[in-house]
Formats: C-alpha cells, sequence, structure tokens
C-alpha cells in the first residue's frame, strides 16, 4: 500500500492547504517490492520508511549516533528522499559494470547529511542483492587503538585485532544470505595447523576470522582480495559495493603510538588493505565514500571541500572521482522534515506548530540537517 | 602630634568663631563645624580646624566657569587658529558632540566634558584639510614644478621604472638626526626586468615575501647600513646581483622536485597515470599499445576538459565551482 502526501506545492493545491492542514503526511510508506518506484525525482523531499526485515542486517554499524537513537525513539527508520543519493543511485543504475570500479565522494558542511545519503545508497545496493562492504567510519581505525599486534602475515606492520574482530561481525551480519553463495578462490593458511582451502564458502573465512582473533586483521585482508578478485570476474554473479564513512583518514594521521613513537599509516594491515581496494583496478563494483571532518585528525574545523580533506596524496590516489556535493535543507526538505517531527509528535512546545515557530527553526538551524535534529530534541 | 597625646575628642569652641570668620556651629552635633565659604561642614573631633587641613585662612571664593568657547564658534571659523599645533583634546574648544568610554549598565558613553579617554589618546584636530592646504602653501616656495610630460602613471612608470622612497623627518629636539632616516625602499615591477620562464621562477624563490603577486612589485627595503648613500647603494646592488644569479642555472638546480614546483602541471603527475590506465583498461580507443594510443586518448576532448579541471584544482585550490568542473569533466569521461 503506498499512500504519497505532498508536503508543498508541487501540486496545484492552495498554498494555504499544504502547511496548516497537520494531517499532510510528508511519509510514504512503501514494501520493498515497490521501493524501486520510490527512487525518483518526483519524491524529492519525502521520507520513505525502510522495511524492519532490512534495517536490522543492513545497518548494524554505520548510521550516525543520534539517528541510530530516534530510530530506537520512533521505532522506526525513515530516510529522507534527497538529490545527492539519487544522483549517486541514478548512476549505478546507468554504469557498466564491465568498466572499472567507479569511486563517488559525498563531501559536504559538518551536518548536512553525508552519512545518510551514504546508507541511503547503500541500502538501494542491498535490495539488489549486492555485496555490502562497509566501513563505519575509517577515523575508528587510526586513532584510540587499545591492542597492536605486530602482522603474523608481514612483520613490518599492525594489526587491530578488536577493530577487525568487530567489523567481521557486522560483515557477516548484513551479509548472511551471500556468504554462504560465494566461494574462497585461493587457499590461505593461517597458522601451521589451520588453513581455509579453496572453494570454501566466505561464512567459513568469516566465522575464522571471528574466532582466530589473533589472525582477524589478516582474515579482512584476505575478505577484501577476494571479494575484488571474484566480482571482477566476468561470470561473476554478484557485484561488490564498498562504502566507506571518513575515507579521508586513510591518508591523513594517525594519533596511534607504538613505544612512545607514532605508527605510520601504511604499518596499519587493515588501512593497507583498505587502500588496495580504493584503487578501482577491479571491476563489476562501486566505491561509495564520504569526507568526514568530525572524526579526522589535524584537520582545521571548517575544512570541508575535498582537497582540503584528502590532501595531496589522498587526491591523487582517489581521482579520477566523482565529487558529489551535499547541501543543507533545501526550502521543501526542510519543510518535510519539519512536518514529519510534527507528525512523530516529537516537538511538544506550542509554539513549534506555529508559522513563526517554523521559521524561528529555520533560522537558528540555518536548515542544516543535524542542528535541527538536536534543536528539536529539546522542545 | 599632640593630638596623639589627648585623649579626648574637640568639640566646638567659640573662640573659633573670632579668629576664623567662615566657621559656625552646627545645631545638633558640637563636634561638627559649618565652613561658610565651602558651605559644608566637617568634623573637628581631632582637632581644631586649621589642623584638618581643609582651609588655611580666607581663600578666594571659586569663581563660576564660563561658557565654553564653543558656543560662541561661528560656522565658517577658521580652525587652524583653534588647532594651530598637536595639543590634547580641549571639551570646551571643539564643538563635537563626541562621546568616549565604556557604558555602564543601562548608560551610555560619557559625555566629553572631563573625560580622561579623550584626552589620553592622540588627535588630529591640527591636521584637518584646511591645515594640510595652509602647509602645502608654506611648502611650495621650497618645491621644484612636476615635469609636465610626465602626467600619468604609465608614462612614470615607462621612463622611471625604478622607484626610490626615502623619509625625511623633522622635529625639535637636541638633535635633528634620526635613525629612521636611512632606511630606502626600491620598488621595481618584474615585468620590466628581462626575465624567462626559468630566471622569474628562480627570482621569485630567491626573493620571496618581498614579491606582490596582485600588483607585480617587488620591493626591497634596506636599512642595515648606518647612512642613507650607503643603503641606496645595497639595495641598487642587491637589484643588479638579483638580476644576474637568476639567469644563472647552478648544477643543484637539477634536483627540483615535485614538491618545489611553483604550478601544478599535469604531465607526468599522478592523475594523468590514473585516468590513462583507466581509459586502457576500459578500452576506449580500441585494441592497441604504445604511444600512438596515448596519443589518441590525450587529444580526445574529454581528457583535455579533465587536464583543466584537475590543473585548476590543484593551481587554485578548492571551491565550489572548481570541484563542479571537475566532476562534469569526471563524468564526461566516464559517460555518465
Amino acid at each position: 500500500m503506498l499512500h504519497l502526501f505532498y508536503s508543498s506545492s508541487s501540486f496545484d493545491f492552495p498554498l494555504s492547504l499544504s502547511v496548516e492542514t497537520l494531517h499532510v503526511d510528508p511519509k510514504l510508506t512503501s514494501a520493498s517490492a515497490s521501493f524501486q518506484a520510490c527512487q525518483s525525482e518526483k519524491h524529492l523531499g519525502q521520507f520513505y520508511t525502510l522495511p524492519s526485515a532490512h534495517f536490522r542486517p543492513l545497518f548494524p554499524h554505520g548510521l550516525p549516533y543520534r539517528y541510530q537513537q530516534q530510530v530506537k525513539t520512533f521505532n522506526e527508520a525513515c530516510f529522507m528522499v534527497r538529490p545527492p543519493a539519487l544522483e549517486v543511485i541514478s548512476y549505478l543504475k546507468k554504469a557498466d559494470y564491465s568498466k572499472p570500479a567507479l569511486r563517488y565522494l559525498f563531501y559536504g558542511v559538518k551536518g548536512s547529511g553525508k552519512t545518510m545519503s551514504l546508507c541511503h545508497a547503500v541500502h538501494f545496493c542491498y535490495t539488489q542483492g549486492w555485496v555490502v562492504l562497509h566501513i563505519p567510519d575509517a577515523h575508528l581505525w587510526v586513532k584510540n587503538c587499545k591492542e597492536l599486534l605486530p602482522s603474523s602475515y608481514n612483520s613490518a606492520r599492525f594489526d587491530q585485532p578488536l577493530q577487525a574482530t568487530t567489523w567481521l561481525r557486522n560483515f557477516r551480519t548484513t551479509n548472511e544470505h551471500l556468504l554462504s553463495q560465494i566461494k574462497t578462490k585461493r587457499r590461505y593458511v593461517w597458522t601451521k595447523r589451520e588453513s581455509t582451502d579453496e572453494g570454501r564458502p566466505l561464512g567459513e573465512l568469516v566465522n575464522q576470522g571471528i574466532s582466530r582473533v589473533k589472525s582477524s586483521s589478516d582474515v579482512v585482508g584476505a575478505l577484501m582480495k577476494d571479494l575484488r578478485l571474484q566480482s571482477s570476474q566476468p561470470g561473476a554473479d554478484f557485484r561488490l559495493v564498498v562504502a566507506v564513512d571518513g575515507v579521508n583518514a586513510l591518508w591523513g594521521r594517525s594519533t596511534i603510538k607504538k613505544e612512545n613513537k607514532s605508527v605510520d599509516l601504511e604499518e596499519l594491515t587493515l588501512i593497507h588493505n583498505l587502500k588496495k581496494l580504493m584503487k578501482n583496478d577491479w571491476t563489476g563494483g562501486a566505491i561509495i565514500t564520504t569526507l568526514s571532518q568530525t572524526g579526522s585528525l589535524y584537520t582545521p574545523k571548517s575544512a570541508y571541500l575535498p582537497q582540503e580533506l584528502l590532501g595531496e596524496t589522498g587526491f591523487d590516489s582517489m581521482d579520477p572521482f566523482i565529487p558529489v556535493s551535499v547541501p543543507n535543507y533545501s526550502e521543501k526538505e526542510f519543510e518535510s522534515a519539519y512536518l514529519y517531527y510534527l507528525d512523530r509528535k516529537w516537538l511538544q512546545h506550542p509554539q513549534s506548530r506555529t508559522e513563526d515557530g517554523k521559521k524561528e527553526l529555520s533560522f537558528l538551524s540555518s536548515k542544516n540537517p543535524s542542528m535541527l535534529d538536536r534543536i528539536c530534541g529539546f522542545l | 602630634m599632640e593630638s596623639t597625646a589627648k585623649k579626648r575628642r574637640c568639640s566646638f569652641n567659640k573662640d573659633w568663631e573670632t579668629t576664623y570668620h567662615w566657621v559656625k556651629p552646627v545645631q545638633g552635633d558640637s563636634q561638627r563645624v559649618f565652613c561658610e565659604v565651602c558651605q559644608s561642614s566637617f568634623s573637628v573631633s581631632h582637632g581644631a580646624p586649621e589642623r584638618s587641613g581643609r582651609e588655611f585662612g580666607s581663600r578666594k571664593p571659586r569663581r563660576e566657569e564660563g561658557e565654553p568657547r564653543t558656543e560662541k564658534m561661528p560656522l565658517d571659523q577658521d580652525w587652524t587658529a583653534v588647532y594651530p599645533a598637536a595639543t590634547p583634546f580641549r571639551a570646551g574648544s571643539v564643538p563635537l558632540p563626541v562621546r568616549m568610554g565604556y557604558p555602564m549598565k543601562g548608560g551610555v558613553p560619557p559625555e566629553k566634558k572631563g573625560n580622561l579617554e579623550l584626552i589620553k589618546i592622540p588627535n588630529f584636530l591640527h591636521l584637518t584639510p584646511a591645515a594640510i592646504k595652509k602647509h602645502c602653501e608654506a611648502l611650495k616656495p621650497f618645491c621644484t614644478e612636476w615635469p609636465s610630460a610626465l602626467d600619468t602613471d604609465a608614462k612614470c612608470d615607462e621612463h622611471f621604472p625604478i622607484k626610490v622612497e626615502c623619509t625625511d623627518y623633522v622635529s625639535s629636539g637636541l638633535s635633528v638626526r634620526n635613525p629612521s632616516a636611512r632606511i630606502v625602499q626600491l620598488k621595481v615591477k618584474l615585468s620590466i626586468l628581462n626575465l624567462d620562464d626559468h630566471a622569474r621562477k628562480k627570482m621569485l624563490k630567491l626573493v620571496g615575501e618581498r614579491y606582490c603577486k596582485d600588483t607585480d612589485v617587488l620591493t626591497i627595503t634596506t636599512d642595515s647600513c648606518p647612512l642613507r648613500q650607503q643603503n641606496y647603494d645595497y639595495a641598487q646592488y642587491l637589484l643588479t646581483v638579483l638580476y644576474h644569479e637568476s639567469w644563472k642555472t647552478e648544477a643543484w638546480e637539477a634536483e627540483k622536485t615535485v614538491a618545489d614546483m611553483e604550478e601544478y602541471s599535469w604531465e607526468g603527475s599522478p592523475s594523468q597515470k590514473n585516468i590513462m590506465d583507466m581509459l586502457l583498461r576500459m578500452k576506449v580507443a580500441g585494441e592497441g599499445e604504445g604511444e600512438e594510443v596515448q596519443e589518441q586518448l590525450l587529444a580526445r576532448s574529454e581528457v583535455q576538459e579533465y587536464k583543466d579541471s584537475v590543473t585548476r584544482l590543484k593551481n587554485e585550490g578548492d571551491n565550489e565551482s572548481s570541484v563542479l568542473q571537475y566532476k562534469e569533466a569526471v563524468k564526461k569521461v566516464f559517460n555518465l
């Protein structure tokens, strides 16, 4: 059942009808089958609800913290359909997957919705049945590392077992149904006694990594390599989407110290493997990334443009990529968000229902999505 | 002092009325005395009026202050007569309703009358345009005529490309010398000098901060020698040496790295390699290896656009429009 209500004047309604009448509903509920119908320009500014069957597996990690709290409060996950995400989805639809993987980069000011756009695009890929390799925040891998082990595979590098195991667990939750179908292509030897043979399902590889914490970073590396090789093959029956949030961490600096010496990013196994994945020498998939200043180290607060955050090396590695700008809400989107909050009874303050209150909200938050969320939290 | 030996307090004494005729008793308080001159009472518990140190015999009563001069100033007065030299601010002489100071809660900045803040700061009331005009008139007999042929800036630049600036200081004091008078500033436009590409880049590196990109002017300021003439010679020498050195190429200049380059050049950069790789892998130009394929690819318009956008992005830095241009170029290359 699909009911669409338009929150502002894209119909020929008289303008007085669109705002004061509070039973105008900005949401559109959709079953996953007609999900495809919702992803077009006609539905810009409206919210669509993620079916809970999709929500659990797809986003064990990767959503902004405040949004996760909102989902718990409202008991539903609603995404707003916005131009940046739609743009990337349209490219994904049009792209030729025998060509090298295309790289997309979401950039914008703090709190403008980059992570949400990324998650929207990832959800689209998930509904298409792709394998989702989602790294929630690359910055988490370069700072606050409690345990650093020398790598078993390459003695010059360092492993991060904790981060690797958490990520593998989440990866397994997301791609449960596909892991049993894809087989490994090579034989991996972990220790003298343990090895994974060729032809075993990938699920076994992942389980191996989760149970044997010591070799988990190497498992991550092997997983990435395998998926990359396999999706490049012409007969592959799956596509790979690599989604990295905060990709500028890969070329920034790290605060991890080993014996009082700062660790170089090249020496971390996880980062090294991820960088290899970022190169577009494989086919049959897409790489969607976002920039993030919030978690990044040693960057000024006002930096949000690609070159500032990626740096010289980052830009040269990511080049050529398609930068997609994620601006603050437009008028229509702001109205939609406001009506959504009203609809969910999130705005309790009596003055927030007035026209003046709405203007005040718009001014205070300067239509920045996260600011609006924070301010409405008080009302 | 005798008061320390006494243990009791003084009170009003009738004899004081004859000695000091301004003294009057205060009803109800024998320890206070009323002074007729200043119309106020004060305590005498610590001794006779003379010891309180307030009045020494009779004093001339303070006269009323008159109207400030500002009320009587005509509108077309000669201001240079009011402030002929640098003097502190006089509230009564400046006919402007100026206020200065921190406004206390609920108040406004204090007015100019008795305002120490206005007196503290330097003022230029003696240097109004009218005063400057008078100064110029006074200086004119000592000046020579400006050559009539040099009436535009362009002509001045053409005939006199090097401009030397020195300052003379006049002050009254024990000595007429001023050490700041030795500073010499030499300005020249680099477009006048005959420099080729390498020489220009080397000159800019040698000169560093002294060059202004917007006006293309090199400024050499010398003050290391004690005399002005010596500084002037030194500045001329510096200019000559810079010019000749930038034309020479040293052996170690061959070690110039990419990080030293002033501008981004796309040829041979990682960006070019990336896009070439990609296009080859996408097999856009058809099968074939080697130079011709590269040439063909380079000649395509999308690649040229891409090259322009990357160069712009790297040289200018980030801004919205350059990023958008880059995006369009990349989209074209991938046929999106």
